[in-house]
């Protein structure tokens, strides 16, 4: 074999952050530190009632009394949440008609992104959300998706003008005091994404965002909230990118999912935050809480390809209440130099006849640690769930380390389970074959880790799928010589 | 004061019935501060977060018994396995019950932890073994420091153990509130093999508490298998600690049957010191009622070229409840590991509870390591099938969770143990199958 | 055997080889023009595999000593996806699974890497898409097999056939078939050998491993050598293979220790 651990180590240490540039837009921030004053001027700022002015004190309030978990998998220099800056927007606050007005600076960055704004509208047909440092800057295809009575907007505009809404749902799936990030992004959220999809509509397009930390000393804490009213389906994209930096930024973001009676959710996310550089200086801390409320009848699947940010802490969740109702899980978790991730989901069977299935594939590279940490809960009501979760690890190199951490617990007699786990690692034959076919050491490697995570990259939409590929490949390929 | 602080306080009584000389008396010094410091574990603890011990740590517990209760063969006859030729080692309240024993210096040491403490030849040993792998937890301290009384049991390198060694620990219930602290040490030389079985076993329907801590040693080429009886009464509950230590080549097995008890809760950990050795852990659990059976197994593998085997069975009915919380690390150096673990597991009441936490933590780039967890029922067509040729419903359900359960008493290497572990399965699920399996 | 050094298609002198430590190869010397087929047979732990293995460059064998040469130039240095481009193919006797891939996808990647380590573009879709029609129909191919991922629960049968569809893919200058034959029932082995001597060409060329003479009655060889003990101790023409299917390999060792 002409490709030794060394070399491989090498290469990996080449690998360079794509992403990593730093777009020169005026930002207007508030000062560091986060006291009652802070929230109250974040809520001001963004035109809100006092209904959310309150509730977002109420959270503040229950944050403090919190302690930051300790059980992931990982280690980390915990933030110092007085350093931070919670508030960061684009100080020419746009509000665009067309793409023409935006910033041509920020349409370059949305270009080196590989989202190229106009583009998706012509080809994809997909409509775009794009928050910048918080805030939300450019949603397109809003009439198209008006004609249908689909809502699709920044947070703060649902606020002002679909309170009633927010109102019912925001809350009710992560409540305040769910975890210690969730409270401190409830209270201090700064924008994020809103969407509803009225009874009985097909969103006819992908809906997609684009989270993106731009400031140094910020914090980015979006919150999205995704209504599918009774018999509707929506498939919403999130992607996310963060520039190089030194230092650690923080990244808390809610996501909640709604699927009413009969709806689908299909929620895809490429996370590509800054990963910190080889010698694990910088990146993000990536503390998210996702969690999805499935009604009868109702499906909701995650899918997910991690390949950024230093440390993650993630767990895309379903809430099985609905009989019959459906939960999926998909993901594909990528760690490289000293990168942790402690990731999975929770399958909470409530309803009977439930059904929820995860895949997921960890790959860990160089020195990181890539954990899998899942629960599967089923309830006394919950007649004849079912079960199934396969995890696989994939290990190259000598100094990385895969885990498994599966939660199963089962309070009903008809419950099946199954859970299935393997570790591997990339085979010498399997490179060999692949050289004797003419293809050299790096190609086989993507070709292999490619195969490895075939099941969940054929989850994702198409557009997305080509560019979680070609993540992968960057994240574990760089450049040998 | 609490039961812990009791505890705490009873040490100074308890000096007064050992050699403080001695140097394990350190060890047990040592021990009792760890355990002040640690105290009994809690819900909040990642691995115990199935099991409560709430429910038995009463406070007027007391780990002095007041009186010696003696028994007759023929009352407690049905708890050995008589059928066979063995040695024996018998307590009753945690005393050695020399009547009842059967012990050896021939050629191998079976004989007591008392002895091993007293007598200078067996110093070297302890001072090589006693308490080396046992982990520090809070449990484990507590038995250490008041460790006095076990099974002793060292194979000289070459000797191959004709017959097995029974360990018996009753519990009488004369006096209803004392914990029991056996401490059993097993040093098995280079080449050597042995076969051992252990039971504790409550006399009456009195609740009894058993914090009992086993240090096994493997050595190079040893052999050891290793089985466990765990069908107590429902007032009788019991953490069962068990430490390995194996050597470069070594075998050794551990069955566990828990189909008794009030609480039971298992900690099995193997430590894998060579190369090419292999471990194998293996359980049938059937509860009922309001049981509680938790088994916590770790594999460390540090060395390359090891292997592990996990395979629990778990059938649970009534109100029961199962935890299998198994961990396999797999260290840096311990390249060309296989690790297997399966935890299969039936419900048979809603009612009934499970919680599995199979964990793999790999930190080796070049093993093959797999777990599987299944929850699921008894197969209906199978049943239907079973009904059809003439098989009532009942012994029908018993037949195929005996089948579910097979893998397991397959390995049971005695013919008469594994005799009577089918009748004791086939008296907890009630039927009388008119064959041996 | 005397080959001219200008035509020689493949010029293997005095190749050691070991593994481990251990040396399997003893001093082979073999030379195939184009337009040739060799059988090379011999009893298990000859060393067949292992000069098969040594010519694609699998590199858990050592060269001590010698050379191989394809149309003169010195492959020894070369990694295994370099001689691939250089035009070398193995049928391998165990082809390896590989999850997740599709034969298809596999064959492109294989062909376009080939292509442009040789300076060339990218095969076009459709010009591949034809090619995979028709060589799978040559090797009766079912066209659902190709979707599947490689060789990930073929049968033996699937395994090798789908060896040969690759090596038709490729089309390469030397193909080496590693006991291609085992596992393959009659009828399979009849496709195999059928597409083998459909993709012969004058100018290239065919060495075929096996270790019995069956697969010989279908790919008929022009030389047949005996592999015994790291050596090649005889060689003859194709009445040498039916020879060793009736007598045996017992009189050529005899024959070689006198």
């Amino acid at each position: 074999m002409a490709y030794t651990e060394e070399e491989l180590k090498k290469e990996l240490e080449t690998k360079e952050y794509e992403y990593g540039f730093y777009t020169d837009i005026e930002s207007d921030t508030f000062p560091v530190g986060l006291n009652e004053d802070i929230v109250r001027a974040i809520s001001k700022k963004k035109e809100e009632p006092e209904w959310m002015t309150d509730w977002r004190l109420e959270a503040f309030r229950v944050w403090k009394e919190m302690e930051e978990p300790e059980w992931a998998n990982v280690k980390y220099k915990k933030p110092d949440f007085q350093a931070i800056s919670y508030y960061s927007a684009p100080s020419k606050k746009p509000k665009y008609d067309s793409l023409d007005e935006v910033d041509p600076e920020l349409l370059d960055t949305f270009k080196k992104l590989g989202i190229s704004l106009d583009e998706q509208k012509k080809l994809a047909g997909v409509a775009v959300d794009v928050v910048m440092d918080s805030v939300s800057v450019a949603t397109t295809f809003k009439k198209t998706l008006a004609e249908k009575g689909i809502i699709f907007c920044s947070i703060s505009e649902a606020i002002r003008e679909y309170p009633e809404l927010v109102k019912k749902y925001i809350g009710t799936v992560v409540p305040r005091k769910d975890n210690f990030y969730a409270a401190l992004n409830s209270a201090v959220f700064s924008d994020g994404s809103f969407c509803y999809i009225p009874k009985g509509v097909r969103c006819p397009m992908e809906l997609s965002t684009y989270f993106r930390i731009n400031q140094a000393g910020t914090g980015q804490f979006e919150r999205t909230l995704v209504i599918a009213d009774e018999g509707s389906y929506v498939s919403y994209l999130e992607g996310c990118t963060a520039p190089m930096r030194d230092e650690n930024q923080l990244h808390a973001a809610v996501v909640e999912l709604i699927a009413l009676d009969d709806a689908e959710i299909k929620y895809s996310t490429v996370q590509n935050w800054f990963p910190g550089d080889k010698e694990g200086k910088g990146g993000v801390f990536n503390f998210v809480t996702k969690r999805g409320i499935c009604e009868t009848n109702a499906k909701i699947s995650w899918t997910q390809v991690e390949t950024g940010s230093a440390v993650t802490w993630k767990y895309p969740s379903c809430v099985l209440k609905g009989d019959n109702s459906i939960g999926e899980f998909y993901s594909i978790a990528v760690t490289n130099n000293y990168q942790q991730a402690d990731t999975g989901t929770k399958m909470i069977h409530l309803g009977r006849n439930t059904k929820s299935t995860i895949i997921s594939k960890g790959i860990s590279a160089g020195k990181s640690q890539n954990s899998y940490r899942g629960l599967v809960q089923i309830n006394g009501r919950a007649e004849n769930a079912r079960n199934f979760s396969q995890c696989d690890s994939l290990l190259m190199g000598n100094e990385c380390g895969a885990h498994t951490f599966p939660y199963i617990e089962a309070k009903n007699k008809t419950a099946q389970i199954e859970h299935e786990a393997t570790t591997s690692k990339i085979g010498e034959d399997q490179i060999f074959y692949c050289n004797q076919r003419g293809i050299d050491t790096e190609k086989a490697i993507a070709l292999i880790v490619n195969g490895f995570s075939k099941e969940v990259l054929n989850k994702l939409p198409m557009e997305f799928a080509v560019e979680a590929q070609k993540l992968l490949e960057i994240s574990l390929e760089g450049s040998v010589g | 004061m609490d039961l812990k602080d009791k505890l705490v306080s009873s040490f100074m009584a308890f000096e007064n019935t050992v050699d403080v000389n001695h140097p394990v008396h350190e060890v047990r010094s040592e021990a009792i501060k760890n355990f002040e410091t640690l105290g009994f574990p809690s819900k909040k603890m990642e691995s115990w977060k199935y099991t409560s011990l709430k429910s038995i740590l009463k406070p007027q517990l007391s780990v002095f018994p007041k009186k010696e209760t003696s028994l007759d063969y023929k009352d407690v006859k049905q708890y050995f396995i008589h059928e066979i030729e063995s040695y024996k080692i018998v307590f009753v309240d945690g005393v050695y019950s020399s009547h009842l024993s059967e012990t050896s210096h021939e050629g191998l040491d079976v004989c007591l932890m008392s002895a091993a403490l007293s007598k200078p030849k067996y110093r070297l040993l302890i001072e090589n073994y006693f308490n080396k792998i046992a982990v520090k937890d809070g449990l484990t301290s507590l038995n250490t420091a008041f460790s006095k009384e076990g099974a002793f049991i060292n194979i000289p390198r070459g000797v191959v153990v004709e017959k097995p060694i029974q360990i018996l620990h009753f519990t009488t219930g004369v006096e209803s509130s004392l914990l029991t602290q056996p401490r059993n040490l097993v040093v098995v030389g280079e080449n050597a093999h042995v076969q051992i079985i252990e039971r504790h076993q409550s006399l009456t329907d009195n609740p009894t508490f058993t914090n009992c801590v086993t240090e096994i040693f493997a050595n190079k080429r040893g052999i050891v298998d290793y089985y466990k009886i765990q069908n107590d009464r429902d007032e009788a509950s019991l953490i069962d600690n068990t430490y390995i230590s194996q050597q470069r080549n070594s075998h050794v097995s551990v069955h566990t049957f828990s189909l008794g008890g009030k609480l039971t809760r298992n900690n099995l950990q193997f430590f894998q010191k060579g190369e090419y050795l292999d471990s194998t852990l293996k359980g049938v659990t059937i509860t009922d009622k309001k049981q509680h059976v938790d088994h916590s197994t770790l594999v460390h593998h540090a060395q390359p070229n090891c292997e592990s085997h996990q395979d629990y069975k778990g059938i649970y009915a009534d109100k029961s409840t199962g935890v299998f919380n198994g961990q396999i690390i797999v260290e840096k150096e311990a390249q060309k590991t296989n690790g297997f673990q399966q935890s299969n597991n039936i419900l048979l009441d809603d009612t009934a509870t499970i919680n599995a936490k199979p964990q793999l933590e790999i930190f080796a780039d070049d093993v093959r390591c797999s777990h599987g967890c299944t929850i699921g029922q008894l197969d209906d067509e199978a049943l239907l099938y079973l009904r059809s040729r003439g098989i009532p419903k009942k012994e029908a359900t018993a037949l195929l969770m005996f089948g579910f359960a097979n893998n397991v008493l397959e390995s049971v290497k005695i013919p008469q143990l594994k005799q009577r572990i089918t009748k004791l399965i086939a008296s907890k699920l009630g039927v009388n199958l008119g064959f041996d399996l | 055997m005397a080959g001219n050094t200008e035509t020689d298609m493949l010029k293997i002198k005095n190749l050691h080889a070991s593994v481990e430590g251990k040396e399997i190869l003893k001093g082979i010397n073999l030379e195939v023009n184009p337009g040739e087929v060799h059988a090379i047979m011999g009893p298990n732990g000859s060393g067949k595999s292992t000069l098969a293995s040594v010519i694609a460059g699998n590199e858990d064998f050592e060269v001590t000593d010698g050379t191989i040469e394809l149309e003169g130039e010195e492959l020894n240095e070369l990694a295994p996806e370099e001689r691939a481009h250089q035009g070398v193919f193995l049928s391998f006797q165990y082809p390896v699974e590989i999850p997740g891939v599709t034969v298809t996808n596999f064959m492109k990647t294989a062909i376009n890497e080939t292509r442009k380590a040789r300076g060339l573009e990218e095969m076009p879709a459709n010009e591949m898409l034809k090619k995979i029609r028709e060589k799978s129909e040559l090797l009766e191919i079912d066209r659902k097999f190709l979707s599947r991922s490689l060789n990930e629960g073929f049968s033996g049968g699937e395994k090798k056939r789908n060896e040969i569809f690759q090596m038709a893919m490729m089309e390469p200058k030397l193909a080496i078939l590693d006991e291609t034959d085992s596992g393959l029932d009659i009828d399979a082995l009849k496709v195999v050998a059928n597409g083998v001597n459909r993709l012969k060409t004058p100018q290239n060329a065919t060495i075929v491993i096996t270790h019995y003479q069956r697969l010989l009655d279908y790919i008929v060889p022009d030389h047949v050598h005996v592999l015994l003990n790291g050596k090649i101790v005889k060689s003859g023409g194709k009445e040498l293979a039916l020879e060793l299917e009736e007598k045996g390999y017992d009189w050529i060792k005899q024959e070689a220790a006198v």
